[in-house]
């Protein structure tokens, strides 16, 4: 059965009418997830833009059909690994224990408790929406955002261009836990995306399982809506997010990009990057093929 | 679109998204090859299947235009919303 069978067949678990924006990349991942773990699941949501969207349902609005929480934004993972033992002691290991955090509640303020739950080996897929920023409350910078990003607390001016550091690559720090499942993944690539999924739910009941989704967010990043996943999929092709999987130590490549395009490809038409020079893009280029080269070196196909 | 969730004693409500649209896809049918990429693809799941047929709901969409854009076929065009 194809994906696109599979998504067809099985039915929404997140109610329609949230109220992310036009041509989000995180509610379309938010939505597969939950579409793809079901009913029989329980979801942890720390606060960021899906939980302000109405994933968790509060105020009484919209909502999800399954046991839904909306976590503290630094507690996710250890909130969930008490959940998973819950449920291993009631003898209950089919339900699905998933958690969908954006990159803030992953990398910065939620990573201690991510990465205690991913060294106990805590039984649950961990998700995270990468849209490289706290872009619910005003697209301030996190230490995922890329090279000369402009935030609003990295402003493009004349004292500094966009944000002056590296990006944190989270999941190769996480990989390197010996987590049962490490992956990255694209909306862009969605057959790939899917597989990624159904496979990180299954190693999710032997151990830690955790998914990095590249999530474009049109409002943030200034671009128009229906280029989401076209800046996607530049986002792959240029390197900028190489897509692979890791399992049980074992590095596999997802997407073995013959043909990289440069990474002024990929920043045209995205107002973030408007502002960045030819040095900028430079060592931005400069850092993304130091990654991909460290990636090639560790995949084995 | 069927609602998902029940409505409870507080009174839940479910936000008129599709009011935010500008746009709205409109589909070919004469040219749809029932692929289902826009399906796999539209970030509110306003986009459904009926049998084999590709179908777009407009309770909720918001017209961002997505499906427009990824269409391999180029069937479903952006028509401005009038009253």
């Amino acid at each position: 059965m194809s994906y696109i069978d599979t998504i067809k067949k099985l039915p929404q678990v997140m109610t329609p009418g949230s109220s992310a924006c036009q041509g989000c990349g995180g509610e379309l991942i938010t939505r597969r997830v939950m579409q793809l773990a079901g009913n029989n699941s329980v979801f942890a949501v720390p606060p960021g833009c899906m939980a302000g969207a109405g994933v968790d349902g509060w105020s009484y609005q919209n909502g999800c059909t399954a046991p839904i929480h909306i976590t503290l934004l630094d507690n996710t993972a250890s909130f969930l690994s008490g959940v998973s033992e819950m449920y291993q002691r009631k003898g209950r290991g089919d339900v699905n224990i998933v958690a969908i955090a954006g990159d803030g509640a992953t990398a910065d303020c939620g990573f201690q408790s991510l990465s205690g739950a991913a060294e106990r080996g805590a039984k649950m897929l961990y998700v995270c929406y990468d849209n490289e920023g706290y872009m619910n409350t005003g697209f301030q910078r996190s230490s995922t955002t890329s090279l000369g990003s402009r935030t609003s607390t990295t402003p493009a001016g004349s004292a500094i261009n966009g944000k002056e550091q590296n990006a944190k690559y989270l999941p190769l720090i996480m990989s390197m836990h010996n987590i049962e499942y490490c992956a990255t993944a694209s909306p862009s690539h969605m057959m790939d995306m899917v597989g990624k999924i159904k496979r990180g739910l299954e190693c999710s009941k032997r151990g830690f399982a955790y998914l990095h989704i590249f999530s474009p967010c049109p409002t943030g990043w200034s671009f128009r809506p229906d280029e989401s996943i076209d800046v996607a999929r530049r986002a792959v092709r240029s390197n900028i997010f190489p897509l692979w999987e890791c399992e049980r130590g074992r590095y596999y490549l997802s997407f073995d990009n013959r043909e990289p395009i440069t990474v002024r490809e990929f920043v045209k038409s995205i107002g973030k990057f408007a502002s960045l020079g030819e040095a900028e893009l430079n060592a931005l280029q400069a850092s993304t093929d130091s990654r991909w080269a460290l990636i090639k070196r560790l995949c084995e196909r | 679109m069927r609602h998902v969730t029940p409505l409870g004693n507080q009174g839940m409500y479910i936000l008129d998204t599709a009011a935010w649209r500008v746009v709205r896809p409109v589909m070919d049918k004469n040219r749809c090859v029932n692929c289902g990429i826009c399906l796999s693809l539209c970030p509110v799941g306003s986009i459904y299947a009926e049998g084999k047929q590709i179908l777009i709901s407009y309770d909720y969409c918001k017209g961002c235009g997505l499906c427009a854009a990824e269409c391999p076929k180029q069937a479903i065009t952006m028509e401005a919303e009038v009253k």
